[in-house]
């Protein structure tokens, strides 16, 4: 190393982009770490926006072609479609930036870097603002595609149809954005800054939960509803949901033009004029005081080390202290178990993952509701089974997945004493709860305490669920970057196994009728036990997986 | 340059910075020394205005700290002791995006950026082709500094620097830092490795729990002192003077 004055002359570099301002470069920044992903493991520049830009391509596609059940409005009233698309845009656009703005605005590692930089957290706010609206359109602009082309054909549509809701559709983006923002702000402001991570985290848990569950609960609603209900401006309710100001600005643009037409689209530009101005002008400051706290150090807090104390004494009570007997299982246990009640990534990653898994138990047993309800309580003790798969799935992986080097470095013969600790923590901290959960349910909305037994087709596969993913040694805790928990090969293994939980489900309420249910359960049990034994003994054997 | 007064930090009821006074001028290097927990990060990031003081003022070059901050973030260079920088950039992508916080012309940050890869021995290909997730900690760390003075900042806070750099690199920084403070600016740095300290800085200022206990050249407060080296002054100040029955019963531990 020489110094820099007597170096030799070194390459050139190559040509560079023209000069960018701070607040460009911020917004450049952050869409590239968006794009490529936060923590990379790849090796070459090339291969790293294969983290996440990919997967947003694809969404993309499956956007657009989710849109195209906009074409059935063709020929309808123009504010049925409109509300229609304004109201899955906003649904879509909500689970994104519920489930993205966390990571953006609040990044720890963050603060190491730009905090000491000559820039103001108004200008990072609104960089990072500006990336996840700018996501946000072309989601929303993917989806509605097919329907920008429908409302051209709809009944008082035309050929402005598409202009009036390209901008309603930014507005609807702006607004749902802000929403989220607000959100945080307040929080900030009335909970102190003291408790600003555990508020995130538990905010924006709640807030994907909440937008996940809508997005599944009220398709199945408006199906029930249909016929009972007329979606017209007229209608008093309107006037609550915010999809229906923004397609009062299609209407009066390019609709019929009405006066509450107008009125609707003026609460809308009111609404979201008011909050943009809230969460980025009044609020911004507290932004930065947001920042700073994520950068402070301080102390556990006692809640903090009372909860520790709770899990160390529950692996010591039995029946867990017979079961967690071996040292490596339980420190495994442990860890999981505390990941999953404290850590902001893991909890955003899981919790949110297994609400859809919820859903749909719930709603066939609520379509039943009152006669005896069979498929329903079936279906969902097949379900069952998926909760502990994609529990262990999710748990994999985590922002510091480098410290899982600790388990190869230590004196294991290969991962099977971490998959067990894996498993037995995923079946006591999600699938227990689940289990009452769906239990409590079946038995109020089934009817007969009797049908509760059609859960056990589903109960007694769970062992064989739970096993597969070790059987190629990836069942290891917190071992992978949290960019990669979003491959398509997890998804195709979760709808083979919910194929696999369907003809379970099918086979169970056969039984049933028949009177072969006892039967089915006796099989069942000597075919799970014997495959359970054998794929035991596999995953037993397995080696680690080879790092990247 | 750098001037304290009565600077504190407090996390709730816990005092990490307490009424710390002290004044650095120009062309100093200043050791800014403390057991773990001492409260060195903690002065480091008020110094930098990420965080904000409880008490006290700072001012840099003439800047209020709390009034200025922006101003005081154009003058001063930070490398943190953690050495984060973003995994998924280039280190040129990286080094360009900060210099673009700091409006260098384009043309003025890649004369830079090269003379840094000469001086660090950085492979011209890592350094456009690499993601710097990729990067040894070492590699990572010269870019962390090179990042730091990239803007020839006139006051730099260096924050255990020397972590992860190669033998070679280290001799390196330390000539790089005294020909910095030959030109006339400040360097603050923190760090462990006490015989580094002794050797590069021209004042030592040791903190513990959040209070300064001594500050003075270092040669004059060893002989003071009567501790024979900066490291015996630092565990006689900081009551690391029973380390070595510590570690004897440690041993034991294992012997029983």
């Amino acid at each position: 190393m020489s110094a820099p004055s007597a170096s030799p002359s070194p390459p050139p570099l190559p040509p560079r982009a023209p000069a960018l301002s701070p607040e460009q470069t911020l917004r450049r920044l952050f869409l590239t770490l968006f794009l490529r992903g936060r923590g990379a493991r790849g090796l070459k520049k090339e291969k790293a926006p294969k983290s996440v830009g990919s997967k947003l391509a694809w969404s993309l596609v499956l956007y657009a072609l989710f849109g195209c059940m906009a074409l059935v409005f063709v020929g309808q009233p123009l504010f049925a479609l409109s509300t229609y698309l304004h109201a899955m845009t906003l649904m879509f656009v909500g689970m994104f930036v519920a489930s993205s703005s966390g990571e953006v605005l609040f990044n720890k590692e963050e603060a190491d870097i730009l905090l000491h930089r000559p820039v103001t957290p108004r200008s990072l706010l609104w960089a990072k603002i500006s990336v996840l609206v700018q996501v946000s359109l072309w989601l929303a602009c993917a989806f509605n595609l097919a329907g920008l082309i429908a409302g051209i054909f709809a009944r008082d549509g035309g050929w402005l149809f598409p202009v009036a809701h390209l901008f309603s559709t930014v507005l609807e983006a702006l607004f749902c954005t802000s929403c989220v923002v607000l959100v945080y702000q307040l929080c900030l402001r009335w909970f102190g800054r003291e408790r600003l991570d555990g508020l995130m985290t538990t905010a924006q848990v709640v807030m994907t939960i909440g937008v996940v569950l809508a997005g599944q609960v009220v398709p199945q609603v408006m199906t029930r509803m249909r016929g009972k209900m007329e979606l017209s401006q007229d209608t008093w309710w309107v006037w609550l949901l915010p999809p229906a100001w923004f397609s009062g600005i299609d209407d009066a643009i390019a609709g019929g033009g009405s006066r509450i037409a107008w009125t609707l689209a003026g609460v809308g530009m009111l609404v979201t004029a008011l909050v943009v101005w809230t969460a980025f002008g009044k609020l911004a400051n507290d932004y930065g005081a947001g920042l700073q706290t994520l950068n402070e150090t301080s102390g556990a807090s006692r809640k903090r080390r009372a909860g520790r104390r709770w899990l160390d004494r529950l692996v010591q009570l039995p029946p867990l202290s017979w079961w967690l007997r071996d040292s490596v299982s339980r420190a495994t246990f442990l860890l999981v178990a505390a990941y999953l009640v404290r850590d902001r990534d893991v909890k955003l990653r899981v919790y949110p993952g297994l609400a859809p898994m919820l859903v749909m138990p719930f709603i066939f047993l609520l379509q039943g509701r009152g006669g005896g309800n069979i498929f329903g309580v079936a279906f969902a003790g097949t379900y069952l089974g998926m909760v502990p798969l994609l529990g262990i799935e999710m748990l994999q992986y985590s922002q510091q997945w480098q410290a899982a080097d600790i388990f190869r470095s230590a004196p294991l013969p290969g991962p099977a004493p971490l998959n067990r600790g894996l498993r037995r923590a995923v079946l006591v901290m999600l699938t227990l709860p689940v289990l009452i959960l769906y239990g409590s349910v079946a038995w109020l909305f089934g009817g007969k305490i009797s049908n509760m037994a059609l859960l056990l087709p589903g109960l007694i596969a769970i062992p064989v669920y739970m096993i597969i993913p070790c059987l190629r040694g990836e069942a290891v805790p917190l071992w992978q970057p949290a960019d990669e928990a979003k491959s398509a090969g997890r998804g195709v293994r979760m709808i083979g196994f919910l194929i696999s939980s369907m003809a379970l489900t099918g086979l169970t309420v056969w039984a049933w009728s028949t009177g072969w249910f006892h039967w089915l359960l006796l099989v069942e049990a000597v075919v799970v036990a014997s495959l359970y034994s054998v794929l035991r003994s596999i995953a037993a054997r397995a080696q680690w997986k080879p790092l990247d | 340059m750098i001037s304290l007064h009565q600077l504190t930090k407090r996390f709730g009821s816990q005092t990490a910075v307490d009424s710390l006074s002290f004044e650095i001028p120009g062309g100093q290097i200043v050791g800014f020394l403390g057991p773990n927990g001492a409260g060195k990060s903690t002065t480091l990031k008020m110094l930098t205005g990420m965080i904000e003081p409880s008490e006290g003022t700072a001012t840099i070059c003439g800047l209020d700290l709390r009034r200025d901050t922006l101003e005081v973030k154009r003058i001063i260079g930070f490398v943190p002791e953690s050495g984060a920088v973003f995994e998924s950039l280039t280190g040129l992508e990286y080094l360009e995006m900060v210099a673009a916080l700091y409006a260098i012309p384009p043309e003025s940050a890649r004369e830079r950026i090269r003379q840094f890869i000469a001086f660090f021995d950085l492979s011209f290909e890592t350094l456009t082709d690499k993601l710097l997730g990729a990067y040894s900690k070492g590699m990572r760390r010269k870019v962390v500094i090179t990042a730091a003075l990239l803007h020839n900042p006139p006051v730099v806070f260096f924050d255990e620097p020397l972590d992860g750099l190669d033998a070679n690199a280290a001799v390196g920084f330390k000539a790089l830092i005294q020909t910095l403070a030959r030109e006339g600016r400040t360097i603050v740095y923190s760090s462990h490795i006490l015989d580094v300290v002794e050797r590069v800085c021209d004042r030592v200022i040791i903190i513990d729990k959040g209070r300064l206990i001594v500050d003075g050249k270092p040669d004059e407060l060893v002989a003071s002192h009567n501790a024979g080296s900066l490291e015996r002054l630092f565990t006689q100040l900081t009551g690391g003077a029973e380390l070595e029955r510590r570690a004897e019963d440690f041993a034991k531990t294992f012997r029983s």
